[in-house]
């Protein structure tokens, strides 16, 4: 029942990824591409290539209904949505079952279950997931000071259908939380057509970690250790490691329970990541949400674990079980993660697409790149930004960083501007050397000196 | 006109064929441009491995209402003298309303001031509203709705109070 023939549904170095994945599992790829990438690597390398429409995404890769059907005109019994995209939406999914092809994911109805944070919250309430202290849908203003009282300042505004920091407001008082509430609510009606809130604790120094998981979709679940997230700009992911060095031992193990309690209530399919809040002076954790997804950052948990997490996404869609148990998942060292954006930070991280003219990645011990550019190889200008993803591993986490500030030093890009220099400066920081950081050290500290 | 047209379309490929761009598509009211530096291109009329007509209903909206099309096109060559160009701030697509459905930011005959918002230019997922950076009258708009810009493309005329 293995997968014969995987459509390719992204782009970009994850579809190039995918597309690699598949063939070193003898799986055929056929990759949906728009005219703005029919030259890229992800085509070339793939068994077969196919046109889905124009450059812009809306009329090419956001099209569900064009991408099944490109899929099935294909013949593929398999399709990898990626990320970002149609990664998540359930209607892709559900497509896919309806023509039967097999999706490399989870079931459509568990998409839709995660989606929605009141109900994913719900979800975590009773698998016994720590949630950070907060409420269900809230009202109005009035009551939102109210609720506030409980939840205790500051707090937080959310958009329950939301995302990406959007809807999103702090409030370190009741006159803050009252105007606060018609904002976040009339940005997340505009964002996401849907205006409803509920409130949070805001923890002011909190990390970003994540449990990467693969579930047989049966209730069986396995872990591959946590990442830290906590590089991050505007909620936006900069730099990822694995393992969350700041996390004590005891903590980590709950954590991990945790993330794998949670997928196992739904008898979770494929590839997914539980993200939590780590409050490091509390020693406490708070569910957050879950990916149904693999994610941009899953190499640095393959750097520690030895796994190849896309080719096992591809083994369990194909019905087989995954290829290890957790007792032979060991996780070693230290891995790093680097996210290389065609951007000029000091302009405001004002994207920019073009032709690199000159590509040189660095290579050595422990280093890794997952990309799909090229010398001469065109960056539109209708998708994200990212190039690149420069990975090191090292035996500890002062030998990954080491690595990695050689490997930033020896990285050469000519043609478009990229955070690569800021990369350079991050590593480089006695706060990151020192691992003293946390969700908003990056826009306080780096990010603080006018340039912003 | 025609013949003002034709000096565009001149200009057009002399900087296609200096820039580092492979394809051009260019659509302007009811003439369209496919340029590629690609033998092998898919052209307009799309390639032996497209196995999609997804394009068919933004063409196939434009072309039920033609009138409508071509009114909101038509006074777009003429650029009044005296007016004042409010550009493109970097190469993107451009819209002329905040999302998909919404009103127009402005309209032909519109006042704006310095702080009114024009339009959104948006590339690789950042959007920039446009200010028309002066007071007057709207008197042309100069590219379609979702349409490539360049850097510094003129893309409204505005005549001065």
């Amino acid at each position: 029942m293995a997968l014969k023939r995987v459509f390719v549904a992204n782009r970009g170095e994850i579809g190039l990824r995918i597309v690699r994945a598949a063939h070193a599992q003898n799986i055929e790829a056929v990759i949906g591409v728009s005219d703005a990438d029919k030259a890229g690597l992800g085509a070339r390398e793939a068994d077969r290539a196919v046109v889905l429409g124009p450059g812009p995404a809306a009329k090419s890769y956001l099209d569900a209904k064009l991408v099944v059907q490109a899929a099935l005109a294909t013949g593929c019994d398999g399709l990898h949505p990626g990320y970002g995209f149609l990664s998540e939406r359930a209607k892709l999914a559900r497509l896919c079952a309806q023509h039967g092809i097999a999706f490399v994911g989870p079931e459509a109805d568990v998409i839709d279950g995660l989606g929605d944070k009141l109900r994913a919250r719900e979800m975590a309430r009773k698998a016994g997931v720590p949630l950070v202290p907060g409420t269900d849908e809230i009202a109005s203003a009035a009551d939102a000071v109210k609720a506030a009282e409980h939840v205790g300042y500051p707090v937080l505004l959310k958009a329950s259908a939301g995302g990406g920091g959007r809807g999103m407001v702090i409030a370190r008082n009741p006159a803050e939380v009252e105007a606060g509430f018609a904002k976040a609510s009339a940005e997340a009606l505009a964002a996401f057509g849907d205006g409803t809130l509920f409130m949070e604790r805001f923890v002011p120094e909190a990390r970003h970690v994540e449990v990467q998981l693969m579930g047989d979709g049966q209730g069986g679940v396995l872990h591959f250790g946590e990442r830290d997230c906590s590089v991050q700009r505007r909620y936006q992911k900069l730099v990822e490691e694995a393992p969350c060095a700041a996390m004590p031992d005891h903590l980590r193990k709950q954590l991990h329970k945790a993330a794998c309690d949670l997928a196992a209530s739904v008898k979770y399919r494929n590839a997914g990541t539980a993200e939590f809040l780590f409050d490091v002076a509390r020693e406490e954790f708070y569910f957050i949400e879950v990916n149904a997804r693999i994610q941009v950052e899953h190499p640095v948990s393959e750097m520690i674990s030895g796994a190849d997490l896309v080719q096992e996404q591809l083994r369990i869609a194909g019905g087989a079980a995954p290829s290890l148990t957790q007792d032979q998942i060991d996780l070693t060292g230290h891995a790093i993660e680097c996210r290389i954006n065609a951007e000029d930070w000091q302009r405001d991280f004002m994207p920019v697409p073009g032709t690199v003219t000159r590509w040189r990645p660095p290579s050595g011990e422990g280093v890794r790149l997952d990309s799909h550019i090229y010398e001469g190889a065109t960056i539109p200008p209708y998708y994200d930004s990212m190039v690149g993803k420069l990975i090191v591993h090292g035996k500890d986490r002062t030998q990954a960083v080491e690595r990695l500030q050689n490997a930033i030093a020896d990285f050469e890009v000519e043609g478009v501007p990229t955070t690569l220099p800021l990369h350079a400066k991050i590593v480089a920081h006695p706060d990151f050397i020192a691992n003293r950081i946390h969700t908003r050290w990056l826009e306080q500290t780096v990010l603080s000196d006018g340039t912003e | 006109m025609a013949k003002d047209n034709f000096t565009d379309l001149e200009q057009l490929l002399a900087e296609f064929e200096a820039s580092d761009l492979t394809e051009l598509h260019v659509r302007h009211g009811d003439l369209e441009i496919f340029l590629s530096k690609d033998a092998d291109a898919a052209g307009l009329g799309g390639g032996p491995v497209q196995v999609s007509t997804a394009k068919a209903p933004v063409k196939a909206g434009k072309a039920a209402n033609p009138s409508a099309a071509t009114a909101s096109a038509a006074p777009a060559v003429e650029i009044p003298e005296g007016a004042v160009i409010v550009r493109a701030p970097y190469l993107g697509t451009f819209y002329r309303s905040p999302k998909p459905g919404a009103p127009s930011y402005v309209e032909i005959g519109q006042d704006v001031s310095d702080e009114t918002e024009m339009c959104l230019v948006e590339v690789m997922k950042l959007f920039t509203a446009v200010r028309a950076g002066c007071s007057g009258k709207v008197a042309a708009i100069l590219v379609d709705d979702g349409a490539m810009v360049s850097a510094d493309q003129p893309l409204f005329a505005v005549m001065p109070a």
